[in-house]
């Protein structure tokens, strides 16, 4: 049996941990299905207002139906886990999250694989007509998100070794980069759109720079959230076993692939000439 | 395990619907997946139905072309999305935690998210047959420039869009739940390489879901911005590249079939070594060709595209790599005839229904080894022939395995034997049908019957026609198949916990517990029966 194998089958032990003294099972839930009705209304609230028509409301009890039942899984698997082998919990839930990242680079990889193709088999590349990019300013928001890559990860040790000051500093230092990246990317649509007049139904070149440094500047949006979450939450002071704490590691891992993303997306967007 | 765990209070329970609607328990979960699987099928066959009444007579024009390209669209969304797939992420549901010797699965709450999720996406299938234009009519690969604004205006389509990227969120979650349970959950001793089959089978779809359904989903959000936002990415008048689109479709759209068709070969691998009184034969051999066909999968999409405009030397590799595929499928075929060999065969439903896959299985392989070469492939494309051989694969593989895999496991999810007369009845009528329906369709498509077009040439008449009565066939095995789950859930034989007496070979956990299982799976988590070293 080769290394990988066992280390796998290691884990598998703790399926026959609830023989001991009782059986632990979940108990029923109407998170799952409300936000999945709270999907369902944004969804449809997004197709209505592609399509021109009203959406206010769909949008807004959609808003509701996704963050309340978001919210309140929360606080329920938190509650669950106390019931729970902490150490097991937080490795099942990294393992997921993990594979969730990787679900999540291949619709990325769909975009890169989009552009690259066009590079190699388009007539002309850049297409006539597309502005050619500057590459200081988000050179700078680059640096900016690589080096808030290792600010959130002295925040997430500390937050690992209980130090709890130290770890707030250096999250709130993460996430003013993360905003000043933010800030940037949206420095650089305005540009585009103001003085190049550049749009996204401009030519394949607009369509696929908006909708690669958006779709990339939503997930940073999001990671934004996380490490907020995680900031609020060490104010409260509610990590008992920050050890554990599956919602640090999300966040960490959040923010490092959306890094990655981008050194993938600069490289390919902006520097690559052909 | 640390002191600090407290005990865990008694969860509160419902009944009645909010039982369902708010149950976290695999197996309940699995059911709900069976019985969309269930409703959708039905719907799906409705629409076969109305495309063979319109084919039955090339004059008649019951069904405007329009309406046609709708049936066919919504046929196959239907079957794929909400019909094969659901069904075996039902049986996958249920069955995983209870072959491993878990007590469900490791997220339970995403678990009922996933099934859920699938319900929004569903309606919004169903409604768009009632907005302005009507339903998608792109045909299931909704290849532009066909699928563009231009081309296809009114908003079925955007609404198929949408819903088949909610589709994949429930498929990517359900996938992510299913792969962690099997690496974290396994009883004490299931190393990887002495999991039951089925979970083997399981292990490999799921990571091919993980890759395939967010290309689908990003290619499909790429097609919604060309619709509605202006975007050029396969226009070619913005430098956009309709092929491009094929490419990144079939990225995702040839794993897909073997999505919808390695749980299958997973059920496969322990019906019919149980009706033979055998293990399986060449375990480790059946776990490779399963990784096999699931890394090939991913090197073969364009021979979809032969006639696309893709180089000689694309045509030559996407052509010999698809031919490869043949091996490990190979390898799976001759595992179940050889742990058939000398086995003493008792001729259940279930192994009627895996003796019939295989058959039918192994001739749609086998034309599916034909329209790998280029030549021939060239010549039969997008008529007929293709047709024949999809449904071979797909209702004579997949729906066949399913069927075995229903009537093998019903006794142990009902706690009630399936009528094993009835059954015989069903496996008879599907498996003529299936042979009465598609078969000619190959000499058809030779003969150069186009598919996707609401009527024909008038010499293809007579096999339409044909064909056409042969749906009755599948009607009534459905019917019968309907019937005998509804019937016995209540009133069939009481089930032993090992159902089939089986179990002396196979010593499978699903047998050991008590059928149904309680809501905990196993009063104790079985042991792991000594290794054998051969
Ligand atoms: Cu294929």
């Amino acid at each position: 049996m080769n290394t990988a194998t066992d280390t796998l089958s290691a884990s598998a032990g703790h399926a026959a941990s609830g023989e001991a003294a009782h059986i632990h099972l979940p108990g029923p839930s109407f998170w799952p299905i409300l936000l999945a009705l709270g999907m369902g209304l944004v969804t449809t609230g997004f197709f209505f207002w592609a399509t021109g028509a009203s959406a206010n409301w769909w949008f807004g009890l959609g808003a509701i139906f996704c963050i309340v039942p978001a919210m309140g899984w929360a606080t329920t698997i938190a509650a669950e886990r106390r019931h729970m082998d902490p150490a097991q919990t937080s490795t099942d839930l990294r393992r997921g999250f993990l594979l969730f990242l990787v679900s999540e680079s291949c619709i990325f990889g769909s975009f890169f694989a989009h552009n690259i193709y066009l590079r190699f088999f388009a007539p002309a590349w850049p297409p006539p007509g597309a502005p050619v990019l500057a590459t200081q300013l988000p050179a700078i928001g680059t640096l900016v998100l690589v080096l808030s890559s290792f600010t959130v990860n002295i925040a997430h040790h500390a937050i690992k070794s209980g130090k709890i000051t130290r770890a707030k500093n250096w999250l709130i230092l993460t996430i003013v980069m993360g905003i000043v990246f933010l800030g940037i990317q949206a420095y650089d649509w305005g540009f585009l759109l103001q003085f190049d007049k550049f749009t996204i139904s401009k030519g394949v070149f607009g369509s696929g720079y908006y909708l690669m440094t958006g779709f990339h500047g939503m997930h940073v949006l999001v990671g934004l959230l996380m490490l907020g979450l995680v900031y609020w939450r060490l104010e409260r002071g509610d990590y008992n076993n920050p050890t554990y704490s599956f919602s640090t590691d999300a966040a960490a891992y959040y923010w490092h692939f959306v890094d990655i993303v981008w050194i993938f997306l600069f490289f390919t967007i902006y520097l690559l000439k052909f | 395990m640390s002191t600090e765990v407290l005990a865990a209070p008694a969860p509160k329970t419902y009944s009645g619907l909010l039982d369902w609607l708010t149950t976290t328990d695999h197996k309940k979960i699995g059911l709900l997946y069976l019985g969309f699987a269930f409703i959708n099928i039905w719907l799906g066959g409705a629409l076969a139905g109305l495309i063979r009444l319109n084919l039955f007579n090339p004059g008649w024009h019951i069904i405007a072309p329009n309406v046609y390209n709708q049936l066919i669209t919504m046929h196959a969304t239907l079957m794929i999305f909400m019909a094969v797939m659901p069904a075996f992420a039902g049986m996958g549901n249920y069955l995983i935690p209870l072959m491993i010797g878990a007590r469900d699965m490791a997220f339970p709450k995403l678990n009922a998210f996933s099934f859920w999720i699938m319900i929004p996406a569903a309606l919004m299938m169903y409604v768009s047959f009632f907005v302005p234009g009507g339903a998608s009519r792109g045909g299931w690969w909704q290849y532009p420039p066909l699928s563009t604004f231009q081309f296809m205006g009114g908003h079925g389509e955007d609404l198929w869009i949408l819903a088949v990227i909610l589709l994949g969120i429930s498929s990517v979650t359900g996938a992510i739940n299913i792969l962690v349970t099997i690496f974290d959950m396994r009883a004490p001793g299931m190393k990887l390489m002495r999991m039951p089959l089925f979970v083997w089978s399981w292990l490999v779809t799921a990571t091919m879901l993980i890759v395939a359904l967010p290309v689908l989903s990003g290619t499909m959000i790429m097609l919604l911005a060309d619709r509605l936002f202006g975007t050029g990415f396969y226009r070619p008048a913005l430098g956009g590249d309709p092929l491009l689109y094929e490419h990144l479709f079939w990225f995702f759209g040839h794993p897909e079939v073997y999505i919808m068709i390695l749980p299958g070969f997973g059920m496969m691998s322990h019906i019919v070594p149980s009706f033979a009184g055998k293990k399986v034969f060449g375990y480790k051999g059946m776990v490779y060709a399963l990784c096999a066909i699931g890394l090939l999968g991913y090197t073969v999409w364009a021979h979809h595209m032969f006639t696309s405009g893709i180089t000689p030397a694309a045509q030559i590799y996407f052509s010999i790599c698809s031919m490869l595929i043949a091996i490990p499928t190979g390898v799976k075929i001759y595992s179940w005839l050889a742990s058939m060999w000398g086995g003493a065969i008792r001729f259940t439903t279930p192994m009627l229904f895996c003796l019939g896959m295989i058959a039918l299985f192994t001739f749609g392989g086998l034309t599916g080894v034909m329209l790998a070469i280029v030549p021939f492939d060239i010549v039969v494309h997008n008529t007929y022939f293709v047709v024949g051989h999809f449904h071979y694969v797909l209702v004579g593989g997949s729906v066949m395995a399913l069927l075995g895999g229903m009537h093998f496991w019903y006794p142990k999810i009902s706690g009630r034997m399936l009528s094993e007369k009835l059954g015989h009845w069903t496996f008879w009528l599907i498996f003529i049908g299936i042979n009465w329906v598609f078969l000619p369709m190959h000499w058809l498509g030779i003969e150069g019957m186009v598919r996707r077009i609401a009527t024909y040439r008038p010499q293809f008449a007579f096999w339409n026609q044909f064909i056409s009565l042969g749906f009755f066939f599948m009607l009534f095995g459905g019917l019968l198949f309907t019937w005998n789950v509804i019937v016995s859930w209540k009133k069939g034989q009481p089930a032993q916990a090992d159902a089939w007496q089986v179990n002396d070979t196979q010593q499978a956990f699903e047998w050991m517990t008590s059928s149904p299982p309680p809501v905990h799976n196993f009063d104790e988590i079985p042991a792991m029966p000594a290794e054998e070293h051969a």
